[in-house]
């Protein structure tokens, strides 16, 4: 049983060379898809089915009225209680045990929920050809490269960072790592914080960042959806019982609708949860 | 090539990861992808130097002889310890992009398009290029001095190509050619 | 660079003027990091906010093209609170050496100015010697002639308030800058200067670099582990390249390429004229004699002066850089133009007009990777007529650097090997072949020539193995050099005669190959021998030294300035200087020696060059670029006075008044140089995709762009499309009292690849720096607008 492990990520120490978006395309052999230019050095809108990581640039004016240039990898969070997992009806995603959360494409059959429900929008949908032509959708994003993991190996994008702003070790050491990043960086930055939040339970890609999470995009106190829960641990298993699972997949997109009020609109944020990228 | 087999265990960069087999308990391996899927397995990396920008980072080569599987940062490398930029991450790519061009190209006067050549053909008629200028442009004294100079043929670039292939180049064109006009990346 | 990246650890402070390390050689923040951890500040100074300021300390803006306004205030500052280390200055630079009165300065002019040929007569600005030849000193620094004073004098022009009216900085940054920096002038600490194109690519590059030297020489920094003065280079092999001879005015090992001067008419006269008095290169002539034996073997005899009259000579005082081809080519003078994976149809000032010149050649040979914009400027989508253009063309696929095998030669010296991974792809070649290639054709062509454009060709010894691939490894032996009679390597430089007993194809790298089996560039043992100097990784030139100047790591009696600073330091036991890295020194000469204090031995004084002879001046004044919104607050004359003028066609100017905006030209992490390696590739072309500008959001405002328009950016030589970028990165400066504006662009684009866009450098302006001639691309005019 292999131990529990975190994908440290210290923004402060960030310089933005995006090393991290090429290693995983190539680690994983992904493809370019560039997007029309959005006004500032940042590639992509967000991650994307071709696109597990992106870098996001941010030009914030401090209370002091000081120009800060931040830059935060975004990627998957890897959740402890991962919404995604909690919603698909295909049992496609699941947890490994060094903690990153994986999608079985053999399972997955496209249907989205997962992308309806992450709290962080960092699930997507690709499209592919099968040899008919016929097309196909597959759920897809970052693995926090559990393969190589297996091997003993650490994520492609932890390996090429050269200020080390991310790294990857045990959960514990990493999160010790992240207080004691924390305490140094407060006298710079007082809104410093530690993004680990416990509304979904914890999660395997941990952030020091140098602003509220709301300055990168980030839902301040993000959650699994009550939605959610209610489906994996009631609605699904009674269904499945009921129904036999290919029905309940076609009722997927009802459902989905329906129980969980989507429209890609909600993103599991809690009420009272503040400011967020919407 | 110093090369061992300790390296190539290393290969992830970071010590870390060679003390993660170890410490961390991967003994198991209970890998869900096998061994024979695992992209790099059973390939033997080469050790190159970014083509990029003057750091001089390390960077390991995974070839299965016929493309360019992976690259990744060379962790023994003292200069950058395993980890890269951006361009030196995409590096496979200069091996794999369609947009290589594989063979010689001609392109005639007056000429809209390339055409295909091969080599012998290209090097032959550059040569006699070479020479025909030469010859009729040819400077052997000025102001009474021995100058054997060739003003007439510049050469140009060099800053991307090896050691030893610049050494020859300025060595052809300064003392065999009599080129003045050499230049390169140096000074733009 | 002095010193290496690995070293960057070790600095109590970095300033990153004129680069974008971050951006553009970003693993230098894997030991700017390190520093920054333990307490090391980093400063940048940049007119833009950049990736690299991200992660700074302290960051200062400066208008592009004020960087002597910048430094020369701070040199200024930190001599009025003498701030600078004293021990260091008197002992280890020409501080206290008197100069001849026959120097003056008045109104931005030096001495001995001749307008006419725009240049000046070095020859005034002489130190003074006794009776018996040696050097006057005035220990005590008070001689009003010393080159103490005489600096003092000079700089007490750029006070404070002057300064940041001419560069825009804020006062309160700029004073904070300078005392952050002053900080690494106390004994034991180092500093570190940074710098990159940001320096060099101004009408006064080289003088940015000069005042670099002399603020580095004033703080100590020079020679200690965390110090130094860096020049970040962009290519991967541009150092080994400049070390190889490949620009006009060198051959190998930075050596003179011989002229038609009368004196030069022998190899005698030559190396007399070439040869100082004193200093290291007093041995200068066995250098140049082994590299004479490497090119022309044994038809390089004693009788024949060594084959020197077969090596070409310049015209004296003829420029043959770049600009200056380009404007042969312009005028028909040039046939026939070998492109080795360049492309100034992107990468060259006035791209536009290079591009025209380029149509003038009866033939053109590209080895590249890539089509490039050059190598394909005769099409449609060039903008040219393929019908009106009789140019023939020749593409020569290269192949890359992985599937071939050499060295290549990093920032800090380092000569690191590369091993082949993969057969070339398709039909592309390594350029040694093509070399190789190429010089078996012309022998054979010439081969029964009795043509004067033969002899060189029939003496050049040119064997590397049998067939079209040339064996590496005799080239390798050949670069270190060997007895050309028992054939066995040469262990190091010393070891090089004049006498044709030895070869050595590059001096500096002799050494790098010393006995049979050894080619140390292939060296991978990575265990620290201490100091973070790798000496057993690779080879470092010259003789594996690690920091230059490594004398001036210790006191004059040969401690070390700080015991957590080790670099060389005097073992009076042993009687050898010992330490971290290779002395830079002669290792036996004692603190006492006579000697013993000339850390800056290649130098005839021995002593670092606060006065330093340049073509516009012993010592750096601030002159406006080429074009410029303002005039000069230094002085009357507007211009370097030494900076040399071109073809006219290629030499527009714009005025203020037409275009009223400060541009800039930079690169971006994710793409190199004229973007054929980048822009190819599908993961980088979609990390940038677009070709944009960087407009502040106060000029955008006054403009009325938004982010995202598209704009066209005009300047005296042509205008291109660009996406806006508005940022609050970019700041109005101030100049005397009014707003001037600054907008940047990245140089990296063209019409080929899968990235495209416009060329930036189809708006720079054809001038360059006074001694270099590197163009001027940092700083010039245009305007701004709504496509």
């Amino acid at each position: 049983m292999a131990k529990e492990y975190i994908k440290y990520v210290d923004v402060t120490k960030c310089d933005g060379c995006r090393a991290c978006m090429v290693a995983c395309k190539n680690w994983n052999d992904l493809p370019a898809e560039p997007e029309e230019f959005q006004g500032s050095l940042q590639s992509h809108a967000k991650v994307t089915a071709n696109t597990w990581n992106v870098l996001n640039f941010i030009e914030h004016e401090n209370s002091k009225g000081d120009l800060e240039y931040l830059f935060r990898h975004s990627s998957c969070f890897h959740c402890t209680d991962a919404a995604c997992e909690k919603v698909c009806p295909e049992d496609a995603i699941s947890y490994t045990d060094f903690g990153s959360v994986v999608i079985n494409n053999d399972k997955c059959v496209g249907c989205g929920y997962c992308v309806q429900n992450c709290p962080f929008d960092v699930i997507s949908l690709a499209t592919y050809k099968d040899k008919n032509g016929k097309e196909y959708r597959k759920a897809q994003k970052c693995t926090m490269c559990t393969d190589r993991l297996e091997e003993g190996m650490q994520p492609a994008c932890v390996v090429t960072c050269h200020p080390g702003a991310m790294q990857f070790g045990n959960k514990e050491d990493m999160l010790t790592l992240a207080e004691k990043r924390l305490s140094e960086i407060k006298e710079k930055f007082p809104n410093a914080n530690i993004y680990n939040p416990a509304g979904v339970g914890g999660t395997h890609t941990i952030y020091v960042l140098a602003e509220k999470p709301s300055v990168y995009g980030l839902p301040e106190k993000p959650k699994v959806p009550t939605s959610a829960v209610i489906w994996k641990d009631y609605a699904q298993p009674i269904g499945k019982l009921m129904l036999g699972a290919t029905t309940m997949a076609v009722m997927a997109g009802f459902v989905s609708n329906k129980l969980f009020n989507k429209g890609g609109h909600d993103h599991g944020q809690d009420e009272e949860g503040g400011d967020s990228d919407e | 090539m110093d090369f061992t087999r300790r390296q190539f265990l290393k290969l992830s960069g970071a010590t870390a990861a060679t003390l993660a087999v170890i410490e961390l308990g991967f003994d198991d391996k209970k890998a869900k992808a096998s061994a024979k899927d695992f992209k790099i397995s059973q390939l033997k990396p080469t050790p190159t130097i970014c083509p990029y920008c003057g750091v001089g980072c390390g960077i390991l080569v995974y070839s299965d002889g016929k493309d360019v599987v992976y690259t990744e940062g060379d962790p023994d490398n003292p200069i950058n310890e395993g980890t890269l930029c951006s361009k030196g991450t995409t590096v496979r790519q200069v091996y794999t992009s369609d947009k290589r061009v594989e063979t010689p190209l001609y392109r005639a006067p007056g000429s809209a398009k390339w055409e295909v050549v091969d080599w012998d053909w290209a090097m032959n008629r550059i040569s006699e290029k070479m020479k025909d200028t030469r010859d009729r442009t040819f400077i052997q004294k000025e102001n009474g001095i021995t100058v054997n100079k060739v003003e007439s043929i510049a050469c140009m670039g060099g800053a991307a190509l090896d050691n030893e292939e610049v050494y020859l180049l300025s060595k052809l064109m300064r003392a065999g050619l009599g080129l003045t006009y050499i230049e390169h990346q140096a000074r733009i | 660079m002095t010193n290496h990246w690995i070293d960057l650890q070790h600095t109590d402070c970095a300033l990153i003027m004129g680069g974008n390390p971050a951006e553009n050689h970003p693993i230098s923040f894997r030991w700017l990091t390190k520093a920054k951890e333990k307490g090391g500040k980093i400063i940048s100074v940049d007119p833009r906010f950049t990736r690299t300021s991200s992660q700074a300390d302290l960051y200062a803006p400066l208008r592009s093209g004020s960087d002597i306004a910048f430094v020369g205030g701070m040199i200024n500052y930190i001599l009025e609170n003498k701030l600078y280390h004293e021990e260091y200055v008197k002992n280890y630079t020409n501080a206290a050496l008197i100069v001849n009165d026959t120097y003056s300065f008045d109104d931005g002019i030096f001495g001995g100015y001749d307008e006419k040929t725009r240049s000046y007569d070095k020859t005034l600005w002489g130190f003074k010697k006794d009776e018996n030849d040696k050097y006057v000193r005035d220990n005590t620094l008070q001689d009003p002639n010393c080159v103490f004073q005489l600096m003092k004098k000079h700089f007490s022009r750029y006070d404070i308030d002057t300064v940041v009216e001419v560069t825009g900085t804020p006062k309160d940054a700029y004073v904070k800058v300078i005392e952050m920096f002053a900080e690494t002038g106390k004994p034991g600490k180092a500093g570190t200067i940074m710098y990159a194109m940001g320096t060099t690519q101004h009408t006064v590059g080289s003088q940015n670099v000069r005042a670099f030297g002399i603020l580095q020489l004033l703080l100590g920094n020079i020679g200690l582990q965390g110090g130094g003065i860096n020049a970040m280079r962009g290519e991967s092999n541009v150092q080994g390249s400049t070390d190889f001879g490949l620009l006009y005015n060198n051959v190998t090992g930075y050596m003179e390429t011989p002229t038609s001067t009368p004196e030069e008419a022998t190899y005698k006269g030559f190396l007399e004229k070439v040869t100082p008095k004193a200093g290291y290169w007093t041995n200068k002539p066995k250098f140049y004699t082994s590299m004479l034996k490497a090119y022309y073997g044994n038809s390089a005899t004693a009788t024949n002066e060594f084959g020197y009259q077969y090596m070409p000579k310049l015209t004296p005082k003829k420029d043959y850089s770049h600009m200056r081809v380009f404007d042969s080519m312009y005028k028909g003078e040039i046939e026939g133009l070998f492109m080795f994976g360049t492309n100034p149809v992107v990468g060259g000032p006035n791209a536009g007009k290079e591009k025209e010149a380029l149509s003038k050649l009866k033939w053109m040979v590209a080895i590249d990777l890539w089509e490039t914009e050059s190598s394909a400027f005769w099409q449609k989508e060039a903008g040219a007529n393929p019908a009106e253009i009789d140019t023939e063309v020749f593409f020569l696929p290269a192949c890359s650097s992985f599937e071939k095998e050499g060295s290549v030669s990093n920032s800090g010296r380092w000569m690191q090997y590369r091993w082949q991974a993969i057969a070339p792809k398709g039909k592309s070649k390594g350029d040694l072949e093509i070399i190789h290639m190429l010089a078996l054709r012309q022998k054979e062509l010439y081969k029964n020539s009795s043509h004067p454009a033969a002899a060189a060709v029939k003496a050049l010894d040119w064997n590397y193995g049998h067939g079209e691939h040339p064996d590496i490894d005799l080239v390798c032996r050949e670069i270190n050099g060997y007895d050309t009679k028992t054939k066995t390597q040469i262990a190091g430089f010393k070891d090089l005669l004049d006498d044709g007993s030895t070869c050595s194809g590059n001096w500096i790298y002799c050494g790098f190959y010393p006995e049979e089996g050894k080619n140390h560039s292939k060296r991978r043992d990575n265990k620290d021998t201490g100091m973070g100097n790798y000496l057993n990784w690779s080879f470092a030139w010259p003789a594996n030294r690690r920091i230059l100047g490594n004398r001036a790591s210790a006191t004059p009696d040969g401690k070390p300035w700080s015991k957590d600073r080790v670099g060389i330091q005097w073992d009076a036991a042993q009687n050898l200087w010992v330490g971290n890295d290779v002395p830079d020194f002669t290792k036996d000469r004692a603190p006492k020696d006579e000697g013993g204090l000339s850390a800056f031995f290649m130098l005839p004084t021995g002593l670092g060059g606060l006065f330093g002879v340049m073509n516009e001046g012993p010592f750096p004044e601030h002159y406006e670029p080429y074009e410029s919104p303002v005039t000069n607050a230094f002085s009357s004359v507007q211009l370097n006075p030494a900076t040399k003028f071109g073809v006219e066609e290629f030499m527009t100017q714009g005025s203020a008044k037409d275009y009223p905006i400060i541009a800039t030209t930079y690169r971006v992490s994710e793409h190199w140089q004229a973007g054929a390696m980048t822009r190819n590739l599908p993961w980088l072309s979609e990390l940038v995709a677009y070709m944009f500008v960087e407009i502040s959001e106060e000029l955008a405002k006054e403009k009325g762009i938004k982010n995202k328009d598209k704009v066209v950016i005009t300047s005296a030589r042509g205008n291109i499309e660009a996406y806006a970028m508005i940022t609050k990165r970019f700041k109005p400066f101030k100049i005397q009292g009014k707003v001037v504006h600054q907008v940047g662009m990245p140089w990296h684009f063209g019409y080929k690849g899968i990235a495209t866009g416009g060329s930036a450098n189809h708006l720079t302006p054809h001038i360059g720096d006074a001694n270099t001639n590197i163009p001027e691309y940092k700083a010039f005019l245009c305007d701004v607008r709504r496509a």
